[in-house]
């Protein structure tokens, strides 16, 4: 059996993935230019504002909002030391008052506020995180760079967290064998997988742990 | 008396940044680098402060105070509090007021710099230790202490450009030679370290999706 190619851009099952955070990954990055195929000129170069949400209580599901669209990720298993995550819900600002109560606030794993209106605009839904102490509301600014080595979608980008800048670097795939020889053959062998959910949290002090580099 | 106890409070101007370029140009045009500085520091933030600049380097705890504020310029006194291990008295008497929240219970009369960090600072909600490493190029341009730096903030990038002087013509001048517009907003250390890690503002606008 062969297995399904990988497409950037594209929906596919859930993909394994290696990412870190650092100042630096220059030399890597020289590698994935070298080593990538060609790929789809809509992802040369893109570039998003994004809010995170992170709660204190759990590093198991991954909230975001772009262009007014809530994502959430949740954990599923690490193996040989990559992480997968499965889509949990997808939404849309306003989001109706059942939504936040059945699938939004449970994600968070923290005490449910209480809900008086029928729906509710990001702002609205971004005052009720900032009260919340176990909850907080980060600005992310990401400039990705796509790529793709050995038929991993790859990707080096700039990432400002609440405006201070950390570099990432990544590669996914649902081949967990393939993002391992692209660690190898980017000279990643050795350096720390952090998700973004733990990236933020290191850099906003709520986990006190360092990046891969500085 | 300490050398930094003998420091006379100077008024200061600072502003945070990634697109530093021309002013940094125009410095470098105006002065010599005259000396670059690697420094480690732990600051130590809480929501409450922010009269206190208070860190860690060396394992010299010092706290700023900031005593006036003149044409959007900032009047701070460095206080040398003390070196670790140091006494439980004086974390008591003159650090945790610095925070702003209450003194912990102490069990130990005296705190190596780790048990200070451990076992009074990571189990207060309230206070948040912060990890830098600056890369600081000194300069002196119109009779002020000018720096560049490079600094990290738990692990992510911010540059800063300082003015600081006794004199607060010599810094309003000096500003408006390095090319800052009037209106630039003087942002200190405890504030530029509280927006990273979002401590600091709570207002829903530091959320606006902008361009950072």
């Amino acid at each position: 059996m062969t297995k399904k190619e990988m497409k950037i851009g594209e929906q596919s099952k859930p993909r394994f993935e290696f990412r870190s955070f650092g100042q630096s990954f220059d030399e890597a990055y020289k590698l994935m230019v070298r080593l990538s195929v060609p790929v789809p000129k809509k992802v040369w170069e893109r570039s998003s504002n994004e809010i995170y949400i992170l709660s204190r209580t759990n590093n198991i599901n991954n909230t975001k909002i772009r262009d007014g669209k809530m994502d959430i990720k949740t954990y599923v298993q690490t193996v040989d030391g990559l992480e997968q995550w499965n889509p949990l819900m997808k939404g849309e600002f306003p989001m109706k008052k059942n939504v936040l109560e059945e699938e939004v606030f449970p994600a968070f794993m923290v005490e449910m506020p209480v809900l008086e209106k029928d729906e509710y605009t990001l702002d609205e839904f971004l005052a009720m995180i900032i009260e919340n102490k176990d909850l907080q509301a980060v600005r992310v600014y990401k400039h990705r760079f796509g790529y793709m080595v050995n038929d991993t979608i790859c990707e080096y980008a700039n990432v400002l967290i609440n405006g201070a800048k950390v570099v990432s670097i990544n590669s996914e795939s649902t081949e967990v064998d393939d993002i391992k020889k692209t660690i190898a053959d980017l000279g990643l062998e050795g350096v720390e997988n952090i998700n973004y959910l733990q990236a933020i949290k290191r850099v906003i002090g709520m986990i006190d742990d360092p990046l891969a580099n500085e | 008396m300490t050398t930094e106890n003998q420091i006379k409070p100077r008024f200061e101007f600072r502003a945070f940044g990634h697109h530093l370029e021309e002013l940094i140009n125009k410095m470098n045009q105006l002065s010599k680098v005259e000396r670059i500085r690697d420094i480690y520091e732990v600051y130590l933030m809480s929501a409450g402060n922010i009269k206190n600049n208070v860190k860690i380097r060396n394992k010299m705890m010092d706290i700023k105070v900031l005593l006036s504020e003149k044409k959007s310029l900032e009047l701070w006194e460095p206080y040398l509090v003390g070196e670790f291990p140091m006494k439980a008295s004086i974390i008591r008497s003159e650090v945790f007021p610095a925070f702003g929240v209450e003194s912990p219970p102490f069990e130990r009369d005296v705190y190596t710099l780790v048990q200070f960090l451990d076992e009074l600072i990571s189990p207060d909600p309230d206070i948040i230790a912060v990890y830098t490493q600056k890369k600081r190029y000194a300069y002196t341009i119109n009779n002020c202490i000018c720096e560049v730096a490079e600094v990290i903030i738990n692990g992510a990038l911010i540059k800063t450009i300082a003015v600081e002087s006794e004199d607060l013509k010599d810094i309003l001048d000096t500003k408006t030679l390095i090319g800052f517009n009037e209106q630039e907003e003087n942002v200190n250390y405890p504030l530029a370290i509280k927006r990273v890690i979002g401590l600091f503002p709570r207002p829903m606008d530091h959320l606006h999706l902008t361009k950072n």
